[in-house]
């Protein structure tokens, strides 16, 4: 193989731009908005701030109605040393004004500016509180208000490291949501993997129609998830759906509404819709390993006398150990991201019962528009993917080895 | 040689049972959503909704999502995404695949493995961040949806062509590199030709991917102008009533595209979805 030149180091340039941009820097900055107290619906918390930051434009409005309200009472203010401290609260105003005078917008604050904005709100609220109680002003009831606007253009900083992680562990909604993400994932790969080898059998042994089996195999996989599961939450309708009706003459369920209005039986309807969905896919990467074990094989073992059941778990199984282990992979880590069936065919209900860690974090996100606490979730799901996929890496490594 | 004909016949018929049994399960909801889709709504809500046969055999759900929900925007919007996120996204990952599987450079395990990490992620990590670009640079609700659409549609691409290119043999570009070609008219001219049955089944894949994509579409396009096929039809439902029949209808019609792609092209998807999976 050759070294990469410079010319050559041209074709990797799209794809680097593109990971960087969509995949690298959203990882990077979700991280970082997990430590912060991040809301988009609140004026105070809606960006990053790791300083304390000064709303200079409501700093010079305020500023100005004060000193305006304040000088219009100069004359009703008997007392001299009342008018001392009025003066100096003034002056403390336009000084503060004219540090800012080239700046606009939010700005970041050095500590002693702080100690500043801090020094002359606290001089201006006890002069005015003051003042309020002793004179009848004109603008008595909205100064005291307006004053507070001060310590407003103050933005504390909405830092909050690992507090947001610290919620998340006491936070059942979380607890409930990775319950149910595990449930999901287990039982319907399970499922999956054990339907999907039978299927994948029969297919290997079926001679005609092939074709056909695979087109209709393909069909599930290929339609939007979206669209199967409002397909689904049609057949499991109380009123109209058939499947509903069925579980119901069978005795699965009590009555045909029961099936998405309980917990269990919404779970249910879920899994074996994403059973319905992603077995066909799971059958065709099985049969894509069959198909490699080589028929002398099977031979070899009939002639020692093995039995069907012998050479399945002695001939088919190991060898197809590799392409079982890499479809279960896959299947996972699509299971535990499961988002878009959930979302339409339940919404995550009946009482969060079927409310799995995406579902969740998709409504603090873009629901409570809370995007900080929603990134803490979905940092708490990267994780767990992370020792999934390890897990998984360590076993078919393993295994490859073994075979080599 | 009797007695093992028999067997084989007896176990032939619980194939054709079992296979039967399969196909009933997988085709089923497809049939019924079908049915469903000529029922009037009377006779979907009414006292027997399970009849197979429609009693009034009708194509107003049809006319309506077709005229008036404005399902064929929503494809029209499904078609332009899709296609524009296959073609770009399929010349990235040839570029990228060709030179992980040509080149010898410094950190490319570095590469597949962010690749293959990108790969398995969680959606969900990425929609907050590319939510706020998005709105800084005023590209919501508009085609741009189709960039973001690379961290799903990426990692696979770049996998199924670098195991496509592996297969290529060398002795063609080194004798065209001795006649004095650059690496792009390699690339062009002798590489891609015979990659080509590759680069195809990666098309097809990325563009059903696209054709699904659910999440980043509903949160970053929330205008109803801009909402591909998946969005439209879920939001079928989250009006006041529920109309079976519209949703059946609206199924039916945007399946056909699908169907016809797998119907054309199955033994490229199968190829697509067992490469990397499966060692030759």
């Amino acid at each position: 193989m050759k070294k990469m030149g410079l010319r050559e180091f041209l074709f990797l340039v799209p794809i680097l731009i593109l990971i960087c941009i969509f995949s690298l820097w959203p990882v990077l900055q979700s991280f970082t908005y997990s430590f912060f107290d991040y809301q988009l619906n609140d004026r105070t918390k809606s960006g990053l701030y790791l300083s304390e930051r000064f709303n200079v434009d409501l700093y010079n409005e305020t500023s100005f109605y004060v000193d305006r309200f304040i000088s219009m009472d100069m004359e009703t203010i008997s007392d001299d040393q009342d008018k001392a401290d009025a003066n100096q609260v003034l002056a403390g105003l336009t000084e503060l004004n004219k540090e800012f005078e080239n700046e606009e917008g939010v700005i970041k604050l050095t500590g002693d500016q702080t100690d500043q904005v801090l020094n002359v709100y606290q001089n201006t609220k006890t002069t005015v509180d003051q003042l309020v109680s002793k004179y009848e002003l004109q603008q008595g009831e909205n100064l005291p208000l307006l004053v507070d606007d001060i310590n407003n253009s103050l933005i504390q900083s909405n830092f909050v490291g690992l507090d947001g992680y610290k919620q998340a562990f006491s936070d059942g909604f979380v607890g409930i949501a990775l319950k149910n993400t595990l449930i999901f994932t287990v039982v319907s790969v399970f499922l999956e993997l054990i339907l999907g080898m039978g299927m994948a059998l029969i297919m290997n042994k079926a001679m005609q129609g092939q074709g056909f089996i695979r087109t209709s195999s393909l069909i599930p996989w290929a339609i939007p998830t979206a669209v199967a599961a409002l397909m689904w939450s049609y057949l499991y309708d109380g009123g109209a759906g058939i499947v509903a009706e069925f579980f119901s003459i069978v005795g699965f369920i009590d009555q045909p509404t029961d099936l998405l209005q309980t917990s269990t039986g919404a779970m249910t309807a879920v899994v074996l819709a994403d059973v319905w969905k992603t077995t066909p896919y799971m059958a065709i990467l099985l049969l894509a390993g069959l198909q490699t074990i080589p028929k002398s094989l099977y031979e070899a073992a009939s002639i020692d006398g093995a039995s069907i059941v012998q050479k399945f778990f002695r001939v088919t199984v190991p060898l197809l150990m590799p392409a079982i282990l890499v479809a279960l992979l896959f299947r996972t880590m699509d299971a535990f991201r499961v988002f878009d069936l959930i979302y339409v065919l339940t919404g995550g209900g009946p009482g969060g019962s079927t409310e799995t860690l995406s579902v969740y974090s998709y409504k603090v996100m873009f629901g409570q528009t809370n995007f900080g606490y929603g990134s803490v979730i979905v940092m708490i799901m990267f994780v767990c993917v992370a020792i999934i996929t390890t897990i998984y890496v360590k076993v078919l490594g393993a295994s490859v080895m073994e075979k080599n | 040689m009797a007695k093992e004909n028999g067997f084989s016949l007896k176990k032939s018929w619980s194939f054709l049972v079992l296979l039967f049994i399969y196909l009933a399960v997988v085709i089923f909801p497809f049939i019924w959503i079908l049915i469903t889709s000529f029922k009037s709504t009377g006779e979907i809500f009414g006292d027997n909704p399970f009849r197979v046969i429609p009693e009034n055999p009708t194509l107003q759900h049809y006319a309506n999502v077709i005229f008036e929900k404005g399902i064929m925007n929503a494809v029209w919007n499904s078609l332009i995404v899709s296609f524009s996120t296959t073609i770009y996204i399929v010349l990235v990952a040839t570029f990228a695949a060709y030179a992980i599987s040509r080149f010898e450079f410094r950190g490319k395990n570095l590469l597949l493995g962010i690749v293959l990490a990108v790969a398995m992620f969680p959606q969900m990590i990425v929609i907050g961040p590319v939510y706020n670009l998005f709105i800084e640079l005023g590209w919501t609700n508009s085609y741009w949806i189709a960039l973001p659409f690379s961290s799903i549609t990426l990692p696979m691409s770049v996998w199924i062509l670098v195991t496509h290119f592996n297969q290529i043999p060398l002795a063609l570009e080194e004798s065209a590199k001795m006649d004095g070609a650059s690496p792009f008219q390699t690339l062009f001219k002798i590489v891609f030709p015979l990659a080509a049955p590759g680069v195809f089944t990666t098309a097809i894949i990325v563009f059903i991917t696209a054709w699904n994509e659910f999440v980043l579409t509903i949160t970053i396009n929330s205008n109803a102008e801009y909402h591909t096929v998946p969005v439209a039809i879920s939001f079928l439902r989250t009006q006041f009533e529920i109309l079976w029949g519209e949703v059946a209808a609206a199924t039916v019609v945007v399946t056909i595209p699908t169907l016809i792609i797998v119907l054309l092209f199955q033994r490229q998807i199968v190829s697509g979805l067992t490469s990397g999976g499966v060692k030759e």
